[in-house]
């Protein structure tokens, strides 16, 4: 049966801002993956980063390490 | 709750059945539909989505699926008045035994536009094909970045592909070390069909590799893609 779970997904300003979020969830072994924006958010096209809908304030953290541009953070339901 | 045997029925039949049954239930309801063609349950689907209904297709194994939608409120008739839909359901009946004279033209305006795929011909559904492991020319980098992407975004879609097909470099996305594995996985639980050529397994050395779905050959690879109502290759 399919179902539909809440994630946290982060929009970023840049394509390549995306791509390195990626890398740096990968080096530090934080979990999340890119996924195209979802249309909830915009009907443009770009990257976001898929994580658990918990510790937001954690990824906010991560993000300013990372010195990445970002724009928004939002849970949303997507198909599990 | 109003369940509707539409086995063996060709568009619009389900859809005309259903809608028969949505009318009945004469408020909110569940209607669930038994077809057995991926076309019937995309034309339910998009009429779910112009009438917002709740809905939940499901594959049931061989080629039964079972569409469940969910009405919030009484199907609206052009005046709202029962009497309109008391003749609505009159003429999707004469419809539905493929009689189109009696019918209002606001049936017989409604169905065939319902009716996204046309009947007859091939019920296989959608067959995505996927080539290499990149999506499209230019950096390779955002190559593989965009094809996960397109990977992921089949999972979102309401109503799944039949098949995914993998031949050449796509054959690196069904095996060890793929990005994809888990969004490909998804989709075989779902009930899609992946299958990755066996030659490309062999010339690549991956034949020991493979993560998701099975093997096939060229003929197999050619049945499905002269078979398929639509072929999609990003």
């Amino acid at each position: 049966m399919r179902q539909k779970k809440t994630a946290l997904v982060i929009t970023f300003a840049a394509t390549t801002d995306a791509m390195a979020m990626e890398r740096y969830c990968a080096s530090r072994g934080l979990p999340g993956r890119l996924i195209p924006v979802p249309r909830e958010i915009t009907a443009g096209c770009g990257l976001a980063w898929k994580a658990a809908p918990e510790e937001k304030e954690k990824w906010e953290a991560a993000l300013a390490e990372a010195g990445l541009r970002w724009q928004e953070m939002r849970t949303l339901e997507l198909w599990a | 709750m109003i369940q509707v045997n539409a086995m063996g029925d060709a568009c619009p039949i389900p859809l005309v059945k259903t809608r028969k049954a949505i009318a009945e239930l004469g408020g909110p309801g569940v209607v669930e539909t038994l077809v057995d063609n991926e076309i019937a349950v995309q034309n339910l689907t998009k009429m779910a989505q112009q009438k917002g209904y709740g809905l939940k297709a499901e594959k049931l194994g061989g080629h039964a699926f079972r569409v469940t939608l969910q009405v919030e409120a009484a199907e609206k008739s052009t005046d709202g008045t029962e009497g309109v839909k008391t003749a609505e359901s009159a003429a999707v009946e004469s419809q539905a035994a493929a009689a189109p004279e009696g019918t209002t033209s606001k049936n017989q305006a409604e169905a065939p536009e319902a009716c996204l795929v046309p009947a007859g011909g091939s019920t296989s559904g959608t067959v995505v094909v996927i080539s290499s492991r990149r999506m499209g020319e230019g950096s390779p980098e955002l190559g593989e970045t965009l094809m996960k992407s397109f990977l992921f975004a089949l999972t979102q879609l309401e109503t799944l592909p039949q098949t995914i097909l993998f031949y050449n470099g796509g054959a690196f996305l069904t095996t060890e070390g793929s990005a994809s594995l888990e969004d490909l996985k998804t989709l075989e639980a779902q009930g899609v069909e992946i299958l990755t050529c066996g030659t490309c397994l062999n010339f690549y050395g991956l034949s020991e590799k493979l993560q998701v779905g099975g093997v096939s050959n060229m003929y197999e690879i050619a049945e499905k893609m002269a078979g398929a109502s639509r072929i999609v290759r990003p």
